[in-house]
């Protein structure tokens, strides 16, 4: 019950670097997906002939989509670093199905992708305008309206952040209140095994995975699916102006 | 307050380390998918796109060139017809000539033949009468002397000859 509500666990530190459970899940996708590119684009041929090609195709083809109807053929540049925020968060939150913590449940890595976000809106605002015309977009359409936008400007970072945060780490809390309520149900009913250190609650066994479905499977992947989108709509409005 | 490993930090605490071990890893991330995936597939996609506008290309030249071929043959076909009729009818006309030349040829020989023979057979003819006379002569003679052994008056025999001369006059 106690880590129901907590942050990431520590897991060393170097100095005053510490390194927490976040970073060493970001670093375990990292090398997953490496392994994964390596394996699939192993011997493509004009004409496919693996299934693993095919895969890789249809990833390769589905984001290039994306990001050709979102931001145009002129941003197609951006199709890995869209493909790579679309893995990190599908992956950061699915690997809590196999019992870590979930990458994206910590508002730093959120945080992180969405200042990123912010920072490549202002680079393709301050390009497409230049820096006085981006200065002076603040005052747009008049001039007393500049505190909205600044707020609507920083707004837009901070709501993607919270986002995928908030429903990744709501899904966790809920899990975890879930698994506490069944524990506790399950003493009651003398539903709960202890054999010395190894303890076992009968109820939760399959009540759970129904919760996972929907906060890990479904929602991680649907807010990843948000916030890649997000990226992509406001880089690409921003570029277009 | 100092974090030791095992330690839980706080649900909605900063922690910069992790903020940029964040973009470094979504940065590897990038760096991966663009240089192990989407290059590669692009390169393949790109090449399979290249390959098929290719492919059309070559199949409408290809056709281009069937039809150019088609007529030109066609053509030929119907100029070698033309051709083969002009033969025809200028070996027919050859021939014609030729048989006319021929006939012509064989004509005027056999009128030569026929020239030929009756001369020849007009010089039998006189060699004959010429020869039949020599003999009625030297029959003449014969019986005039077969008359001459035997008593003939001179009368008679003036009579005789006189006869006879005549008849062979008349021959």
């Amino acid at each position: 019950m106690d880590d129901i509500g907590a942050g990431p666990k520590v897991v060393f530190e170097i100095g005053s670097i510490v390194i927490t459970e976040t970073v060493v899940m970001g670093w375990l996708i990292v090398a997953v997906v490496t392994l994964l590119c390596l394996w699939l684009t192993r011997g493509l041929k004009k004409v496919p002939d693996s299934k693993r090609q095919v895969v890789a195709e249809m990833f390769v083809k589905f984001v290039n989509d994306m990001v050709k109807k979102n931001m145009g053929e002129k941003l197609m540049g951006y199709s890995p670093y869209i493909g790579a925020l679309l893995i990190s968060a599908v992956l950061g939150a699915l690997i809590s199905m196999v019992g870590l913590r979930s990458m994206t449940a910590d508002i730093n890595v959120t945080a992180a992708w969405a200042l990123l976000t912010f920072v490549l809106i202002t680079f393709h605002k301050i390009k497409a305008n230049g820096f006085v015309g981006y200065l002076k977009s603040f005052a747009q359409p008049v001039a007393f309206i500049l505190p909205l936008n600044l707020i609507s400007e920083l707004a837009t970072p901070a709501s993607m952040a919270f986002r995928l945060f908030g429903n990744v780490a709501g899904g966790m809390v809920i899990t975890g209140l879930l698994y506490g309520a069944l524990g506790t149900a399950s003493e009651a009913l003398h539903l709960h095994f202890a054999f010395g250190q190894w303890a076992f609650s009968a109820l939760q066994v399959g009540i759970p995975a129904v919760l996972s479905i929907y906060f890990d499977l479904f929602s991680g992947c649907i807010q990843a699916y948000i916030f890649s989108m997000l990226t992509m709509v406001n880089v690409g409005a921003a570029a277009e102006e | 307050m100092i974090l030791a490993a095992g330690d839980v930090t706080d649900f909605l605490s900063i922690n910069l380390t992790t903020i940029i071990a964040s973009w470094l890893n979504l940065l590897i991330l990038f760096l991966v998918l663009k240089h192990f995936l989407f290059d590669k597939v692009n390169k393949v996609l790109e090449d399979r796109k290249n390959e098929v506008a290719e492919t059309y290309k070559r199949a409408d030249e290809a056709e281009e060139n069937a039809k150019k071929l088609e007529d030109d043959y066609r053509e030929r076909l119907s100029g070698a017809k033309e051709e083969s009729a002009q033969i025809i009818q200028a070996a027919t006309k050859k021939a014609q000539q030729r048989s006319d030349e021929i006939i012509a040829e064989a004509k005027t020989e056999a009128k030569g033949i026929t020239e030929n023979a009756r001369a020849e057979i007009e010089r039998e003819k006189k060699i004959a009468v010429n020869k039949i006379k020599d003999d009625i002569t030297d029959i003449a003679f014969s019986a005039a002397q077969a008359v001459i052994e035997k008593d003939l008056t001179s009368e008679d025999n003036e009579k005789l000859i006189a006869e006879f001369i005549d008849s062979v006059g008349e021959a």
